[in-house]
């Protein structure tokens, strides 16, 4: 018995102490094993969204949507926190006590830290750290906020000299206070790192760890020169499209120290790990070549990397962006961005993953979360400032927060809010709040 | 909203050793026991191999030794190196407390033939149920770990009013369960953290139920502790 539920109807905690090595895992599903978990009903979704030029305030801002079936103002904006200007908001990440929500701005390297245990329905500013830059000797473009224990590891994706893609892991206190840098492996240092194909190339992404294998893995985008950058001008741009990571690194977690370098072609982005205890893999996609990789530890205990599936049709650049592992390591959501699909693939052979449906959300997508339990899938849209779609054909959303069901195969739809349309901004990364999680 | 009491923290599933697991299956895994007490599944780091940052100050605080006299934490840290844990004795989730309370028996064992490095640490147990853990329960428990030449305390605190601070500082969030009637059911619902603290009061590690581990715990001690230490694993 995984859960003991008061008055029936709320979330569930489930604590950190029992997460690593328990039973069901679900974006919660994606989260840090280090973190205490929603197994039940979540209460709300955070969603760190976009300020627009002459949308609303303008500002970057977390908004706060209601999605207990049961209340009031299921299906609403229940709270706006907007935070002075905008800074490409993009990617949030709760501690390991769940109490302090982590959210980066990619351009300014602005970073937001929200109290959403005091009260979970109205998160509040605790902290904001506008020195990263300075602190961390030159890494820019904070992106995926990761909780360790009483600690936060911050990826970046882009560095202060150049503004390329060469870039370092940094470690805050969950109090926001500095504590080091750590700088991708690159031909120049391999910082004992071996490396296992032709690239060595330094960029960074997401961070995922696997404490059972003592290791965490990191991927690669490309640098503030191009996120910033028009995204048909890049792709238009043969010498910018050559400076996207091709690399996934596979660091020593205790001792913070790389291992393998293995050449993962075609900006490998978001990374979600298998749970079962004997899982030793992670998956990853390929947003340039469409492509499902595992990263994997062979028999010997070394780590490898090999393209796995493909995603659609790599010719028509359908841009896999956020993915999604299941609770038993079964299935694997995939978005793709051009296309506005979300498509179910069975991983249950790791090795041959295969796509069992798709369904359209919008005329883009970007990210995906999903409930504990998997009964409940949250979609947002946009993936970067410059990089979005400014207009779609009649009733095809471009910048929405939707809700479905999982159930029976299919993704039932419950409700859509449109961001634009509320005055909000652009909608991206979710996360999940519950009352329960504070005793409240 | 009133409390919704989720207590997995404090469900005790059924045992299994990760062995005895699935492979490539999770719905219906079992709970398993944390990789603390077993042995460890990957080499341990070499001492002094990797450095251990610091994450700042170890915060001072008033508690109750044993023997029900005020002590500070920062007197007791005097100049030795600190393995802290917070803890409660009737904690009945074994990847919580009981596993804490285990390890750091461990270390004690490795440390008691290591009279050297053992003469440079401290083991520290801090409850943060006093309500329940008076100085006379914590010297009962205690004895049922604490072993010659190792100095390991065991300590608590005159209410939950002092408890709170302390709690505070550590970043420790601990919820007291309370059952439908409104009433405390006697547990707790926490997130388990161990703290390596070095001889200068700087906090160099947090620990987790998935690394608390008596190999790496020993690793990082040396890591810290003053070189004139050799290393004896």
């Amino acid at each position: 018995m995984d859960t003991t539920m008061h008055r029936g109807l709320l979330s569930a905690l489930i604590a950190a102490s029992i997460l690593i090595f328990g039973s069901a895992i679900a974006d919660e599903t994606c989260m840090s094993p280090y973190m205490a978990k929603i197994v039940g009903q979540e209460d709300f979704v955070y969603v760190w969204t976009l300020g627009v030029e002459g949308v609303g305030d303008e500002q970057d801002k977390l908004v706060t949507v209601d999605v207990r079936p049961d209340s009031d103002t299921y299906g609403e904006v229940v709270h706006s926190l907007s935070v002075g200007g905008r800074n490409e908001a993009h990617h949030s990440g709760l501690t390991d006590d769940r109490r302090y929500l982590w959210a980066s701005g990619l351009d300014t390297s602005a970073i937001m830290i929200f109290d959403v245990h005091t009260d979970p329905a109205k998160p509040s500013l605790s902290r904001r750290i506008d020195d990263f830059v300075e602190k961390s000797g030159g890494v820019v473009g904070p992106h995926t906020n990761y909780a360790l224990p009483g600690r936060m590891l911050l990826t970046g994706l882009s560095n202060s000299a150049d503004h390329g893609g060469r870039t370092a892991l940094v470690e805050y206190t969950n109090a926001g206070d500095y504590i080091t840098t750590h700088w991708m492996p690159t031909d120049d240092n391999l910082n004992g790192a071996v490396k296992g194909g032709n690239f060595a190339d330094g960029y960074g992404y997401d961070v995922r760890a696997l404490p059972r294998r003592n290791v965490f893995i990191t991927s690669s985008f490309t640098g503030w020169n191009n996120y910033m950058m028009n995204l048909g001008a890049v792709m238009a741009d043969a010498e910018a499209m050559q400076r996207f990571g091709n690399t996934v690194v596979v660091w020593d977690l205790h001792t913070r120290k790389p291992r393998k370098i293995l050449d993962v072609p075609g900006a490998p982005l978001e990374i979600r790990c298998a749970w079962g205890a004997r899982s030793n893999f992670c998956f990853t996609t390929t947003a340039l070549t469409s492509k499902i990789w595992l990263i994997y530890e062979d028999e010997s205990g070394d780590w490898q990397a090999k393209a796995v599936a493909d995603i659609g049709d790599a010719s028509l650049i359908p841009l896999p962006v956020d993915i999604s592992i299941t609770a038993d390591d079964q299935q694997l959501w995939v978005n793709t961005w051009n296309d506005g699909l979300t498509r179910l693939f069975d991983i249950s052979d790791p090795e041959a993953p295969v796509q069992i449906m798709e369904q359209k959300i919008g005329a883009q997508i970007n990210m995906v979360s999903q409930s504990w339990d998997g009964e409940r899938v949250y979609y947002t849209s946009s993936l970067l400032a410059n990089w979005d779609k400014v207009e779609a054909p009649e009733g095809e959303d471009l910048q929405y927060f939707k809700a479905y069901n999982w159930k029976d195969g299919e993704l039932e739809h419950q409700f859509t809010i449109d961001f634009l349309a509320a005055k909000l901004g652009t909608p991206h990364q979710m996360r999940f709040g519950a009352y329960s999680l504070y005793g409240k | 909203m009133r409390w919704c009491l989720a207590v997995l923290l404090l469900a005790l599933p059924t045992i299994a050793t990760p062995e005895q697991q699935p492979h490539h299956k999770g719905a219906d895994r079992p709970q398993v026991l944390a990789p603390g007490y077993s042995a460890l599944k990957f080499p341990a780091p070499a001492a002094r191999s990797y450095s251990l940052p610091s994450l700042g100050k170890a915060a001072d605080g008033v508690l109750l030794d044993s023997s029900g006299t005020p002590a500070t934490l920062h007197a007791l840290y005097e100049d030795k190196t600190i393995v802290l844990s917070f803890i409660y004795t009737s904690c009945p989730d074994v990847n919580g407390c009981p596993l804490a309370t285990f390890v750091l028996s461990q270390v004690q064992q490795r440390l008691s033939s290591q009279g050297n490095l053992a003469d440079k640490v401290r083991l520290v147990s801090v409850s943060f149920d006093p309500v329940n853990d008076s100085p006379d329960v914590m010297a009962d428990y205690g004895n049922s770990f604490r072993r010659h030449n190792v100095d390991w305390r065991f300590l608590t605190t005159a209410s939950e009013k002092s408890l709170a601070p302390v709690l505070d500082n550590y970043d420790q969030a601990v919820i007291r369960d309370i059952g439908p009637d409104g009433e405390s059911i006697g547990t707790m619902s926490h997130i388990l953290r161990v703290f390596l603290i070095d001889q200068n009061k700087n906090i160099r590690n947090i620990y987790s139920p998935s690394f608390l581990h008596p190999d790496i715990l020993l690793a990082d001690i040396l890591t810290v502790t003053a070189d004139d230490v050799p290393i004896d694993q």
